[in-house]
């Protein structure tokens, strides 16, 4: 059964958090995309993500499923089998020779095999993966908190603003702070309780539950820490951005 | 005074006599005329983004799931524009970017007029229905000269009793269910609010009520510009920019 939560419980969560967002976690990043578009667009932008920020400023879970409710076989769209020839390979050894690398603003920068992200605390939610485009479905997702495997590694540095994803067929975004210490922001490895399909994105992709679907990536490559996202392809913050779409999808 | 030339030289509306009439040196305030033209535009603009959106995506469900291959309540393509045709005609990039710019603006400038007409007395005094308006024999009246195509303009340009109540309903019922349905497809605002989630019955409930909201909007615009015309139309526009 879904949870659902009563408007007292609601007003006592959410304005004791907001409190507290505003004594502590008040920084830009966490409001303002990286790069602002001109005009009443990027208004519209800040004010939604600011927004969407404030209301969410106690990290609230997304809503979480019964497993009545899953999707199975999960549907599939974009991308499902990168060309990339380091991906085909990797797929062809069962992924047995993958790893992850954690680098950039890091106390220890490292890799992780596949093995040892499963060995990690792990997370399994019932949630809806919501395309921008209108669908949406609901899938079991299991997996080890990216937080988690940035702890791996030592943690950021103080300078640390943002976390991007590389992806094996070419895609890369930014995540802002905030998101990844989110409870359900997740790096999973299993779907509906068997190993994450090459379709969905094996052999690890990014949930980001309170942001549409083009910014849970699939086919996960290498994750850096960074202080600014100027650098990183047209510097607006990810490749969806930099095609024009919202860097925060959260609508 | 223009008003008072023009309500004399046409057929008055039986009950007009026993409306109360209210002198007012303009037929609408600043910010009813104001809040009017913006209003259009950003529905305008929420219109145009919003079929953009749903030509990508051109298939309606209930519940919380949907997806291609997913039982659907509307398929556009079962209407006679297929799932290519109705793609390569809608662009979501500029659709989403459209929509909450104008859904921004749109909530703004609502904001403004529902809290200064609040303020200003315009609902209470213009819009909310006097005692002898809210008569059975009032409405059919009224409903009467609708039908014979007869303009049920009464005194002062003030307005009828069904177009005070679709104007009431438009704005405090239609609007926020539009807006709600709006948010509650949204990953952001769900988290923050599940309680929309539940008030629909899922974000798909809500993206087909958002879609129906829009046809019962045109509906109710279509209506609204045939009584502009019925009306008098280059009169009632000009008095909605001028205010005379």
């Amino acid at each position: 059964m879904p949870t659902r939560i009563s408007r007292r419980r609601w007003l006592t969560t959410s304005v004791p958090a907001l409190g507290g967002l505003l004594l502590t976690g008040c920084s830009r990043e966490t409001f303002v995309p990286p790069r602002v578009r001109g005009g009443l667009i990027g208004a519209a932008d800040v004010l939604t993500m600011s927004t969407n920020r404030l209301l969410l400023s106690g990290q609230q879970l997304a809503r979480e499923y019964s497993r009545s409710d899953v999707a199975d076989p999960f549907p599939t769209w974009n991308q499902t089998n990168p060309r990339n020839a380091e991906y085909q390979r990797h797929a062809s050894e069962g992924f047995r020779n993958w790893r992850l690398p954690i680098s950039g603003l890091v106390q220890r920068p490292r890799d992780l095999s596949l093995d040892e992200i499963r060995r990690l605390p792990p997370r399994t939610q019932i949630t809806a993966h919501i395309c921008e485009q209108g669908w949406s479905a609901i899938g079991e997702w299991t997996g080890a908190p990216l937080q988690r495997l940035i702890e791996e590694a030592g943690g950021v540095t103080p300078a640390a603003r943002y976390v991007v994803i590389d992806t094996f067929d070419g895609w890369y975004e930014g995540y802002d702070l905030f998101e990844v210490a989110h409870a359900q922001t997740i790096l999973a490895y299993g779907l509906n309780g068997r190993d994450l399909p090459r379709g969905n994105g094996a052999p690890l992709r990014l949930r980001v539950e309170r942001q549409c679907g083009y910014k849970n990536l699939k086919f996960l490559k290498s994750i850096r820490v960074v202080d600014s996202m100027a650098d990183i392809g047209r510097g607006t913050g990810g490749i969806n951005s930099d095609f024009g779409f919202h860097w925060f999808a959260g609508v | 005074m223009g008003v008072d030339s023009l309500s004399m030289s046409e057929a008055r509306h039986p009950a007009a006599e026993t409306s109360s009439a209210r002198p007012s040196s303009a037929v609408h305030s600043y910010n009813v005329r104001i809040c009017h033209w913006i209003n259009l535009v950003s529905c305008v603009y929420l219109l145009w983004s919003g079929v953009h959106i749903f030509l990508d995506f051109p298939e309606l469900y209930w519940g919380h799931t949907g997806y291609r291959g997913y039982p659907a309540a509307f398929r556009l393509a079962d209407w006679g524009l297929s799932w290519e045709e109705a793609g390569a005609l809608g662009d979501r990039r500029w659709g989403r970017n459209y929509h909450f710019t104008a859904a921004w603006v749109f909530l703004i400038n609502g904001l403004v007029y529902v809290v200064w007409n609040l303020y200003s007395s315009h609902f209470r005094n213009r819009m909310w229905p006097a005692r002898d308006e809210r008569t059975v024999a009032h409405v059919r009246a009224e409903l009467r000269d609708h039908l014979r195509w007869r303009s049920s303009r009464h005194a002062n340009g003030s307005y009828g009793t069904l177009q005070k109540t679709s104007y009431l309903i438009l704005i405090f019922v239609f609007v926020p269910l539009m807006i709600l349905t709006g948010i509650a497809q949204s990953p952001g605002f769900t988290a923050a609010m599940p309680a929309l989630l539940d008030m629909f019955g899922g974000r798909q409930t809500a993206r087909t009520l958002h879609t129906i909201g829009t046809v019962v909007l045109m509906l109710f615009v279509v209506v609204h510009v045939l009584e502009v015309a019925a009306a008098g139309f280059f009169v009632k526009v000009r008095s909605m920019i001028t205010g005379k």
